[in-house]
Order: structure tokens, then sequence, then C-alpha cells
């Protein structure tokens, strides 16, 4: 039982770690840092000494640190950075060393990076970086001693720029100008709902025109946070089902144990002890028990963390850290489920007379006419034997059943998430994504851009796109819409309801979008852009994760019919199949001397290797439950089985029969659960994905079924385990003899 | 009384203390102590019958003794006895005192007089069963019972006997 | 001597059975010589530890003998593996023990019925059996209870009927009466010897002189051997089969 307990609490522990750094990393993060929950941008020379006694609430100030401007040039590559120097290592706002180490004056021009940054540009501890200014006038290569964490910012590339802590003497070194830098400042406060009024107070003693940038924990916690809330709703429902299925499994387990414990109790009773006595013990018993196992799992599950978060780039064992809360109710579920699964039965037993036995008693009637059928039916006796004494006990037998369907349910969702997430990965057209990079001119011109990529092999397709803003009545902020393509080109949406737009003025658009507009297929909208009013026939529904989902598109050629303002250009490329983003973006950056501006369309799903994990280590849960549960029915049926082995050895069954028998009572209750979870789970997870998509806008059509393969091979499993753990643990009294059986 | 002082002559001529004392000695608490008045009573009926005959052996210094000793016909009797199946209910006495002297007399082997016992009493068993089938009225049919309960009785005491003895 | 012509159904020579465990060796039958014609009627007698339950166990087969030989109808048996084993005691054995000899999760009526059916009865021919058993027993009433509602004279009287559900040629029982009232006793009697009579071989264990002296042969064993064995009946003295057989008890004192 502690492994049972053990192995549930470690990896419940475990997958909501997971969960945790997979769709909210900030909290761990900002903890382990002691973050800062306000960050300002300065004008140089602004004093913040006496910001803590002039606005209440702030409890450290983190800074000033001078910050400038500068470019990593990588060939032909430049990205844009922010060089922070930093003196010392900060006590509020402490970045989190990965590898490598700290600035030290003895390496005067070493860099420390934020580690997403260096995972974008590919750099590592011990690798050179040549830095440039703004103005590029002056180039230095410098050593990159260390890559470090930080809640201060978001991830980049969501966030630019990159984030590089330095010392101030390479930062006098890059910009000796103070005029082009600026003071970063943290504050950390005690009320972080407070925020936005501290904010408020601060920039009316600093004065608004000694403020440049604004940025509080929220835009960065959501920053932080994947782009798919779908996809966290989800695990966390997920997640919720299998802390239920978990709880079960103890439960299981814990009343099995008891059971089994049923002529110990008659002992203690006829010793003496009184029937509160009794149930005393048990509890207490039960509750070490639990508590040893609580312990192993939690140890379990801290030594398994970095091993698992190995497997997943990006995420960091703070980011994956439970907020104390969550640690607390998981334990407390467990303990709660064990002191439950303990209270019922030991109550019943502390009432059973010491000398009755709990025995099965039989169904009605003769020889249940289909059993006895069956066996005049010359059907193998074993087999209808084992079948029947399944179902002996209605309540223990539903128990059992639905102890394994519920998990073997789970478990159909949870590969049907997977295949919907493997497919969002694969068919990135699916949610709209099917251009996977895009292209701004930069410094060329439009033809010379055009030209470029008409010219490039890898292209299967571009389409000519421009976004512009948009305003309609009764919205106060703009709208940004989309023109992709033409009318008589469009770009190929995922279309979910009605049509693409084939003629001007008809446009599609997100259901979010819809929602936000109170709009729906068919009906007409209209916007002013700059001025020029536009009205659109919307024609049909798409899904794209772009823009938090909210986009209204249709052909370029509509703007420019009407006269309005067609502004920023860029090109959509669809890539031919087999070539890697990174590859294009390579080539076109290289054809162009780099001045094309050429980025890859992130794939929301290209984030999500910690899901795969998470949902596989919650499988493995869902799987360790429904075991608990097959061994607990049979260690109970062995029970009742061994007395009557040796009187059907008597009646002519052979050893074989008589282990197929035992066999039978688990695989029965396995195939029926197996049967009634997977068809369940077939059915629900579709419905569960599209549900919940369409709660969030994207509308429904995302989800897909769990693969036929997988899913056989999930079923072919859970029957072999279920056979085999009627046989197991070893005792089978098939060939025991008759005499150790029955006594004197 | 008879019967277990032919046998202790069995094994050698004695006069009457002797026989007193060889009893105490075999029997101790269980049987009444006999009285050396009835023994000598009982010898000299078993002379009369022909069974032992007595001699006057000379003492020096104290009075002449009487020692008596087995004849044929009583030798004979002896093992008849012993070999017979003993019957009613003092037969547990009787028995017993079979079994114990069986060693001395050397008539006959302790397993075979138990095996021998033990089928007689079978049969006992097997004729009262066979009565009790047949017995319509409730009075009969008690007495049968009771007296299958004592075979029962004895029966078990037999094999106790045995891992005892044998 | 009742039975169907001279030929042995049991023969055992040389049994011995030792059971070793925690490295001591206990010598439950040490040599058992025994033999049974077809249709004899055997009972074996003697204290407990004496090894009966023993040797019965290794005449079913549920025991394998550490030495000896065990011939069943003219073929060599002890050697069988379970399988076999099982097969001969679906028909050709029936087998009642002293404690647990029900099937718990099943009524007493399908606990005879499945003995029935496992000989290869149909379902009729199962269920015209199992009435027949019970009714003889005076347990027809109980045919639809749970054995753990039974007492356990009820519960050895159910496996009896169990154990003769397809007729077998040899039926060996462990104490069946053991735990049995007078009345309950003689109904079991009355079913044995009418078994009996219809050509049934029984060898039984037994503390009951009433059910040992109903048989034709009373072995006696005492240690892990054969102390005695001997028909009932006619020897054992025959010097005494003129005299009165009945005890002086019987004969009214007063």
């Amino acid at each position: 039982m502690i492994s049972v307990v053990a192995g549930v609490v470690g990896a419940l522990l475990l997958s909501a770690g997971l969960l945790q750094g997979a769709t909210n990393p900030w909290q761990g993060l900002f903890t382990a840092t002691r973050g800062a929950q306000i960050w300002l941008h300065l004008s140089p020379g602004t004093s913040v000494a006496q910001l803590r006694s002039q606005v209440g609430g702030i409890q450290a100030v983190a800074g000033p640190y001078q910050a400038t401007a500068a470019t990593v040039a990588q060939g032909s590559q430049r990205t844009r950075v922010e060089l922070r120097a930093t003196p010392s290592l900060p006590q509020v706002g402490r970045p989190l060393q990965v590898s490598g180490g700290w600035l030290t004056p003895r390496t005067p021009y070493g860099v420390v990076l934020e580690a997403t940054f260096a995972q974008a540009i590919h750099i590592g501890v011990g690798d050179k970086l040549v830095l440039d200014n703004v103005d590029e006038t002056s180039r230095l290569t410098v050593p990159v001693v260390g890559i470090a964490e930080t809640a201060d910012q978001g991830f980049y590339p969501d966030q630019t720029p990159g984030l590089i802590w330095v010392l101030p003497g390479l930062l006098r070194r890059i910009e000796p100008d103070t005029g082009h830098t600026e003071e970063v400042v943290g504050l950390r406060i005690a009320n972080p709902a407070a925020d936005g009024f501290i904010v408020q107070q601060v920039v009316t003693q600093l004065g608004s025109s000694a403020v440049g940038g604004i940025s509080t924990w929220q835009q960065v916690e959501q920053s932080m946070a994947r782009r798919n809330p779908l996809l966290g709703l989800l695990l966390a429902l997920f997640g919720l089902m299998a802390l239920g299925a978990a709880l079960l499994a103890i439960i299981n387990v814990t009343s099995g144990r008891v059971l089994i414990r049923n002529a110990d109790l008659g002992m203690l009773k006829a010793l003496g002890f009184t029937p509160a006595q009794v149930m005393v013990v048990l509890t207490a018993e039960h509750a070490i028990l639990a508590g040893v196992g609580v312990l192993a799992g939690l140890g379990a599950a801290r030594l398994l963390m970095p091993v698992l978060l190995g497997t997943v780039p990006g995420v960091s064992l703070a980011s994956a850290a439970l907020p104390g809360g969550w640690t607390a109710v998981i334990i407390g579920a467990t303990f709660g489920a064990v002191l439950l699964a303990t209270a019922a039965p030991a109550w019943q037993a502390s009432r059973v007379r010491p000398v009755a036995a709990v025995r099965a008693l039989p169904p009605r009637g003769h020889l249940s006419r289909l059993a006895g059928t069956a066996m005049a039916a010359r059907m193998p006796p074993a087999v209808v034997l084992g079948t029947r004494a399944a179902f002996v006990r209605k309540l223990a037998a539903a128990l059992v059943i639905s102890g394994l369907a519920i998990p073997m349910l789970m478990i159909t969702i949870g590969l049907g998430f997977w295949s919907t997430l493997d497919d969002v990965q694969h068919n990135p057209a699916d949610i709209g994504l099917a251009a996977s990079v895009t292209v701004s001119p930069g410094t060329l011109t439009p033809a010379q851009a055009g030209r470029l990529i008409q010219a490039d092999p890898q292209i299967q397709a571009a389409y000519s796109c421009v976004r512009a803003e948009a305003l309609t009545l009764g919205e106060t902020t703009t709208i940004t819409t989309l023109g992709m393509g033409t009318s008589a080109r469009p770009y190929p949406f995922h279309v979910v309801a009605g049509q693409l737009y084939h003629a001007p003025e008809q446009a599609v658009a997100t259901q979010a979008l819809l929602t936000a507009l109170h709009l729906s297929v068919g009906q007409f909208v209209r916007m002013w852009f700059g001025g020029v009013p536009v009205t659109f026939h919307i024609v049909g529904r798409i899904i794209d994760p772009q823009y938090d989902g909210e986009v209204l598109a249709y052909g370029r050629d509509t703007l420019a019919d009407e006269g309005a303002p067609t502004p920023i250009g860029f090109y959509s490329l669809i890539l031919r199949p087999g070539v890697s983003p990174a590859a294009a973006v390579t080539r076109l950056t290289r054809e162009s001397d780099g001045r094309l501006d050429v980025a890859q369309v992130p794939n929301p799903a290209d984030q999500l290797g910690i899901v795969h994990v998470a949902l596989a280590s919650l499988i493995a849960v869902l799987a360790v439950i429904g075991l608990t549960s097959l061994l607990t029915a049979s260690l109970l049926g062995q029970r009742d089985h061994q007395r009557d082995v040796t009187v059907l050895r008597v009646m002519g069954l052979t050893p074989v029969q008589v282990r197929v028998a035992l066999m039978m009572r688990t695989t029965v209750l396995g195939l029926v659960a197996v049967a009634i979870g997977t068809v369940a789970g077939r059915l629900v997870s579709m419905e569960l994905v599209n549900a919940v998509s369409r709660l969030y806008g994207l509308g429904a059509g995302l989800g897909r079924p769990p693969s036929a393969g997988t899913l056989a091979l999930a079923v072919a499993l859970a029957i072999s385990v279920a056979a085999l753990a009627g046989i197991l643990p070893p005792g089978p009294s098939s060939r025991m003899p008759a005499a150790a059986v029955l006594g004197p | 009384m008879k019967m277990p002082l032919l046998a202790l002559l069995a094994k050698e001529p004695a006069h009457g203390y002797e026989l007193k004392s060889q009893l105490e000695q075999i029997f101790g608490e269980a049987y009444p102590a006999p009285n050396i008045g009835q023994i000598y009573v009982t010898l000299q009926r078993l002379e009369r019958d022909g069974l032992v005959r007595s001699q006057d052996v000379v003492q020096a210094t104290r009075p002449n003794k009487r020692v008596y000793e087995l004849t044929d016909v009583g030798r004979e009797a002896v093992v008849e006895w012993v070999d017979k199946a003993s019957d009613g209910p003092r037969v547990r006495d009787e028995f017993f005192m079979k079994l114990a002297l069986s060693q001395l007399a050397g008539t006959s082997d302790q397993l075979g007089l138990i095996n021998r016992q033990r089928r007689h009493y079978l049969a006992q068993m097997r004729s009262l069963s066979e009565l009790a089938a047949s017995a319509d009225r409730s009075v009969p049919r008690l007495l049968i019972e009771g007296a299958m309960l004592h075979l029962q009785a004895d029966l078990d005491w037999l094999q106790r006997c045995q891992e005892e003895l044998v | 001597m009742i039975g169907a012509g001279d030929r042995l159904l049991l023969r055992a020579a040389g049994l011995t059975k030792t059971f070793s465990g925690d490295g001591v060796r206990v010598p439950a039958v040490r040599g058992v010589d025994l033999s049974l014609r077809h249709g004899e009627f055997a009972a074996i007698t003697g204290p407990s530890g004496s090894g009966k339950s023993t040797l019965l166990h290794l005449l079913g087969g549920l025991e394998r003998p550490t030495g000896g030989e065990i011939w069943l109808d003219g073929a060599r048996v002890d050697q069988l593996s379970q399988a076999r084993w099982a097969v001969l005691r679906r028909r050709r054995i029936g087998f009642v023990f002293q404690f647990f000899n029900l099937v718990s999760n099943m009524t007493v009526a399908d606990n005879v019925e499945l003995a029935a059916l496992m000989g290869g009865s149909n379902r009729k021919q199962a269920a015209d059996r199992r009435r027949e058993l019970l009714g003889e027993l005076g347990l027809a009433a109980k045919a639809d209870t749970a054995p753990a509602r039974l007492s356990g004279g009820e519960q050895q009287r159910v496996a009896l009927a169990r154990a003769m559900a397809n007729r077998p040629a040899l039926l060996l029982a462990d104490e069946p009466t053991g735990n049995l009232d007078s009345a309950a006793t003689f109904s079991v009697l009355r079913l044995l010897a009418r078994a009996h009579a219809d050509g049934q071989a029984i060898l039984l264990v037994t503390h009951d002189s009433r059910v040992a002296s109903a048989a034709d042969r009373v072995i006696s064993l005492f240690d892990g051997m054969v102390a005695d064995d001997a028909p009932l009946g006619a020897a054992g003295g025959a010097a005494q089969a003129s005299e009165m057989p009945l005890p002086r008890v019987l004969r009214l004192r007063g």
C-alpha cells in the first residue's frame, strides 16, 4: 500500500509541476528569483532614492541599473538586445543561474545571457558574442560566462529585445554616451494586487517625462504563459480527473487491505479490544502507512523532476515548482482518501461479531442459468466458473470495473489530446498556420523583395498581405485586420464553417472576433480604416490563433478598391513539404544579404514539448491506478478462491483449469472495464476538445480521435495486465497440498 | 480374583503373601487392596478344582509357608482365558488385566490382544446396529443406544491403551 | 465378501508419505499395504496423527506419495500428473474431506450439479441426480442455500451428495459423520448402505464405531502403519459365533 500511495502522490506532484511549468511558469520563477512586480525604464539620471519613503507599499527597490540597446551580430543575422549593467548580483529580481557563473571583475567583458534568448540564438557558455552598438560605431567580441533566468520579462522571442547582463565597464565601452542609456528599476511591492495604484503614484512622483516604459507582473505572467490557454484548461481538467481517479485507487487499495485483514480484526476483538479501539488501531495504522507513502512520493517527485525536465529544454526547475497550496491540496486529498477508505470498512469491521466470517453470498437460482447452459454446452468449465466468480460480489465487481474503466477512459482521452497536439504540430494549417515564414521587405524595395521570393525554390506559395488597424462602432480600441492574398487568390485559411472570401468585401473571421463583435456568419459589419468606411460580408469562420484569436481576414484588394490606406505589407510564405522553416529563413536571409526581415511564424505547438511529458506522466499515473484496482481485486478474489480450489480439484479441475478460472476473474472484469472506458473515452475526447476550443473562440474542429494503433496497443496491454493480475502475486493454490489448505 | 491369581502363578510358583504384594504392585491404587484371607480362600478353591497344587516348604526360623504352583490344567485355563475375548460391563478390568499380565504370562502379543478385542467390539456394535434398526419402542432403543455409547467409549479407551502400552 | 468379482479396484503397496518443511521431517504414512475389491466397504480407524487422512489423500491423488505404488483398477496411478488425476476424479473417484467441502460462492444445489456436469451429465440429468441425492439426505429444503449458512453436519452431507453425484467406482471419505448427531449419522449410513448395495466401493476414515461396524472390513492404522486389517462379522472370534454376541448390559438386570 505504501508503494501505491507513494506512486500516486509522486506522480501527481510531478504532473502538477510539469503542468505548472507548461502553463504558468512565471509563478515559480518569481518566487525563486525574489522578483519585482513592477519594472520601470526611466530616463538616465532619474533619482529613485526617495521612492520608498514617498510611495507606500514598496518593500524593496532593485537598481537602478544602467541599460542600453545594442545588437548581436551572428553572421548576417542581427538581433537587438538590451545590455543591463549590474555591478553585483541583485537581491531583488535576482537572476537564477542556469549554467556557468555570474559576472566577475576577473572577466570584465564577460556577459550573462537570459536563458530563452540564449537558446533562441544558439549561444552557450564559453561561446563568443559579437556586440555592436546601435550606431554600429563600435564592435566588441565578448565571452559568455553564464546563462540565467529571470522573472523580469517574458520569454524571448515573444518579448524583445533579448536581455544580457554586463558589468558597468562593458556598458560604458559599448555606449559611452549616457544620453543613449536608460535606467532600469525594479519595485517589489507588498500587495501585488495594488500594482496599478502604485504605478500611478510612482509616475506622479517621478514625473511622466522621466518614465519611458512600465511593465507589471501581470503582463509578464501573461506573456510567459503559453499561448494556448485552451491547452491549459484542458490539461487542468485532465489533471483534476486524474486526481479523482487517483483517490479512487487509493480508496480501492485501502479498503481492500482492511477487508483482507478481517480475520485479524476478529482476533483483536476476541482478545478484548472494544470496537472503538479497533477502529482507532486500523485508522492509525493506515494513516501511518499513508504518511510514509506521502513522504516517499514527495521524495521521489523531487528526485525525478530534474530528470523529466531534462527531456524538455527551455523549462527550468524553478518554473516547474509548485506553489505550496497545490502540494498541500494533493497531500491533503491523499490523506483524506485514505482515512475515508479506512473509516467505512473499519467501522463495519468493528461491528462484526468476532466469530462471523464475511463470506460472499452466491447468486440466487440454480447455477445461474447462463453458466449452467454454458457448462452443458461444453464450454470450458474453468472459463465459465471464473467468469461467474467475478460477479459474485456485485459491489466489489462494480468498484473494480469503475476503478479500471475510469483510468482507461482518461488514458483514451489523453491519447486523444496527444494526437490533437501532434496534428497541430504537424499540420499547422489546421489551426490556421499554413504559412510558416513571414517576410517583410526590410531595407529592400517591395519589388526587390517580391523578385527574391519568386526566385526561391523552397517556397511553394507566397501571399502578399497587409495588416490594417480598423475601428468599429462602439469599440474603443482598434481591431487588427488582415488582408491576406487577394480575393482572386485568397490565403488558404482553415475554414470550419461557411467559405473563404472570393470576392471583394467578403471576409472571414474567427469565433472570438465574432463573439466580441456580436456577429455571426452571414452578417455584415462596417469598419473604418483611417477614416474610410468599408462594409464586410462575413462569409465564413476560420481558426487562427494569432492576435489572441481575434482575426478578420479578407482580400487586400478590398482595401485598395475602397480607397483605404494599405499600410504594412508583408509576405506569408508557404514552404514546400519537407522544407524546414529554419532552413528557409537561413536561405532567404543569405540571399538578401540580411536585408530582408525574415521571421518564423511561431507554432504554438512547438512550445508544447513539456505538455507531452506532462501527458505521458499523467497516463503513467492512470496506468498505476488501474493496476492497483486490478491487484486489489485479484487479492480479494484469491482469498475467496483458495478454499474453493481444493474442492474444485476434487471435482476434477486440472491445475491449468484452476489457474484459468482464477485468471478469468480479473480478465473478465478487465475486459468489461476496458471496453467501457475506451468507447466512452473515444466519444468524449473529441467532444471535450471541441467544447473547450469553442469556449475559447477557436470554434470546433480541432479535436482529433486517439490514433487507432496506439489505442489498440493500450487496450491489448490493459487486458493482458488484467489477465496476469489474476495469477499474481504468487500463491496460486492450484498445486498446494490439500492438507495444508484444509488444516489437520 | 481366580484368573488373576492363576495368571500370576503362570510366571512362577508363589505363596499367598507374595501374590498379594504382586497384585498390589501391579495394580496399585486402581484395584481394591486384596484381602489375604480372600486370596487364600481362592487358592484353596483353585486347588480343589485341580488348577493349582500346593506344597509346604520348610523354613528354618519361621513357620512353614505353603507355596502354590500351576498344574497343567491350570496353565491351559490361563491360556484359554487370555485368548478368549471378554464380555460384560466389567470387561474393561478383565481385559486390562489380561493386557497387563499377558507379557508376564508370555501367552500372546499385546497388539494381537488389542486387535482381537477391537474386532469383537465392532462385531458387537454391528449386532447392536441391526438390533437398533428393528427396535420400534423407545425403551429398548435407548438401551441399545446406551450400549453402543459404552462400546464406543471402550473402543476409544482401547485406542488409548494401544498408544500407551504398545 | 460382498463385491463384483475378485479383481482389485484399489491396491496400494508400501505406501509412504513424509512431509518435510522448515527442516523438520514428519513421516505421516510409513509403509502401508492396502487393497480393496470392487464394491467392498472398508473403514479405516486409528488415533489422530496416525496418518489416516494422509493415506486417504494419497489414494485420492491429492498428495503424491514419497514411496510405494498405487494401482487403480489394474493401472498404476501414483505417478500421474495432477491433470490426469483430475480427470480420474471426475468420474471414477469421489472424495469427501473433513472440512471445506463445498464451493463457497455457489448454492448447495449448484455444488452438486456442478459435480454432475463435470462428470458429463447434461443439465436435466444433473438436476435429477441432485434432487435424488439431496432428498435421500433430507436436505431438499436447503437446495438454494449458501454453504456458509449450513451447519457443519449439513455441509458434510451435501459434500457426500457432491461426491456421489457421478456414481464413482470408488468413494473416499474422511470422517463423513464427524459433526453429525445420531439422526444425521443414521441417514448417512443409510445412503452409504444403499450405495454399497448398488455396488459402490467405499473407503472411509472414521472415529465412529457405529460407522466402522457397518463396513465389511476394518483397517486399524497406528503411527503410519497398518496395525490390523480384518473383515468384520464372521471372523475375529469364530469361536464366539455361537455365543450370543450381545453385551451383558442388554440382559435386563433386575
